[in-house]
């Protein structure tokens, strides 16, 4: 797959979603020209992903993520992809976090072969199975890591990982590479509250408006084109930032 | 150790879409009702307002309304082949929990339920014979309900104008209505609410589906 068919692959499955077409980029002040704007976008997330610091992954578990993640969502020439958007952040604080050590998890027996139809069946938390899969990973290519390889081999190991057959450290390696690309998917995907979607990059790519209230005045005009500046959870309908104690949990 | 609380005529287990109902109606009657509902107690404002309750990653993803599979699991197989094995994680399909069960997360949709349903074993047994029956095997347990659809319409309707279901009657009193459903059983007046807006997919979807001579309608959602 070329990345050029990715992208568009990415647009089209976002786009069902959200039931728009793919907006022009556009802010809410007119006057500035698209590109200075993308320009600015694109370096407030290049800072963004340069300052992550890492809770959960090890140095080289990081420098894997990141290495993978910018070959499953390349940037462009137009906008930036997984890397750029914060994506290793998200992921790196989702398995640091509730999610990654089982939250809604069920972790007791018996554990014994599964049909596929039967779901997750495996021993591990997400954090247990990054980080047993990611430590076999970069044993078996401690002579030749992952992030000095060519994207042309990039490629092609991701490609081996998802094909499956490969033990890593008890994780087959499809369902590690399930949950890479799930996550990836996430990270780029969700709102910025969660550390992804630095300032709403993918939104913007894809024309989702985002958290607005309701769209209950625009639900019967077909055909019109949505372009509004998307909305963060972490906004108000006028861009102010408001603290919400309910985001992003609150426990019962 | 155990606390004695004041006697009370009736307990609801669970407060969701059948005991929160079945409480108002007996509240109303004149009995001392209590629910008990595990989870927390949530309302409209402000557990369900915006922009918090649009969050796709915490409820459509990692599923926050719904019931903690560490705390609760059940087992699953396709068939009888296999062995059952516990849901881990909710996928195909999502029992709540919390203060109005699942009905604060279902999609609405409030269909009746066919003349035919209510006896589908006789409808069957009409429609293809008592060896069609036969030759089902001893594990066909196949039964009429009881009920039939005549005496349950009056309830039907007093529960779509309790909730405010929102749609566009096919079949009133035999009577056949355009924009409706032509094959519905027939119910004793119009919907309490009109249709929805139409949304983009519906409209391709109708229109896809009238030039193939189909009869779209629809849909009745309690919204």
């Amino acid at each position: 797959m070329t990345e050029v068919s990715r992208r568009t692959l990415i647009k089209a499955t976002g786009a069902i979603g959200a039931a728009i077409l793919p907006a022009v980029f556009e802010t809410a002040n007119a006057a500035t020209p698209a590109g200075a704007e993308l320009a600015a976008t694109s370096s407030i997330c290049a800072a963004a992903a340069a300052a992550t610091t890492y809770v959960f992954f090890n140095g080289e578990e990081a420098a894997f993520i990141e290495a993978a993640v910018a070959r499953l969502i390349p940037a462009d020439d137009e906008w930036p992809g997984a890397l750029e958007a914060c994506v290793p952040n998200y992921i790196d604080k989702q398995l640091g976090g509730a999610w990654g050590a089982g939250e809604r998890l069920y972790r007791s027996g018996p554990w014994q072969p599964r049909a596929w139809t039967q779901g997750y069946q495996l021993p591990f938390t997400p954090a247990e199975l990054f980080r047993a899969a990611l430590g076999e990973i970069n044993k078996e290519l401690s002579h030749r890591p992952f992030p000095r390889m060519n994207p042309e081999e990039q490629d092609s190991y991701l490609k081996k990982l998802e094909a499956g057959g490969k033990d890593l450290g008890g994780v087959p390696s499809e369902v590690f590479f399930t949950h890479l690309w799930e996550s990836t998917v996430e990270g780029f995907f969700s709102d910025p509250v969660y550390g992804g979607n630095c300032n709403m990059v993918s939104w913007r790519m894809i024309g989702f408006p985002g958290a607005y209230a309701s769209y209950y005045d625009l639900v019967d005009q077909h055909g019109i084109k949505l372009d509004r500046v998307p909305m963060s959870l972490a906004e108000d309908a006028h861009g102010h930032i408001h603290l919400n104690p309910g985001i992003p949990a609150r426990s019962p | 150790m155990a606390e004695t609380l004041k006697p009370v005529d009736v307990v609801t287990i669970g407060v969701g879409l059948t005991g929160s109902m079945a409480a108002l109606e007996m509240a109303q009657s004149g009995l001392k009702v209590v629910g008990l509902e595990r989870g927390a107690p949530r309302f409209t404002v402000p557990d369900f307002q915006s922009p918090a309750i649009h969050d796709e990653l915490r409820f459509s993803i990692r599923k926050a309304m719904m019931q903690d599979n560490v705390k609760v699991a059940v087992t699953f197989r396709n068939n009888s082949n296999e062995t059952a094995l516990p849901i881990r994680r909710w996928e195909s399909f999502l029992p709540g929990q919390g203060l109005g069960g699942s009905f604060v997360h279902w999609n609405g949709q409030s269909f009746r339920a066919q003349v035919a349903d209510f006896v589908w074993r006789s409808h069957t047994i009409q429609r293809y014979g008592q060896k069609f029956l036969d030759a089902c095997g001893p594990e066909l347990t196949i039964q009429d309900w009881g009920v039939t659809y005549d005496e349950l319409e009056p309830y039907y309707d007093r529960f779509e104008y309790l909730c405010g279901v929102s749609g566009k009657a096919g079949n009133i009193k035999g009577q056949i209505q355009p924009g409706g459903n032509p094959f519905e059983a027939p119910r004793s007046r119009e919907y309490p609410n009109p249709p929805l807006k139409e949304t983009y997919f519906g409209a391709i979807f109708r229109k896809g589906a009238e030039s193939l001579g189909y009869h779209p309608y629809r849909n009745p959602p309690q919204i």
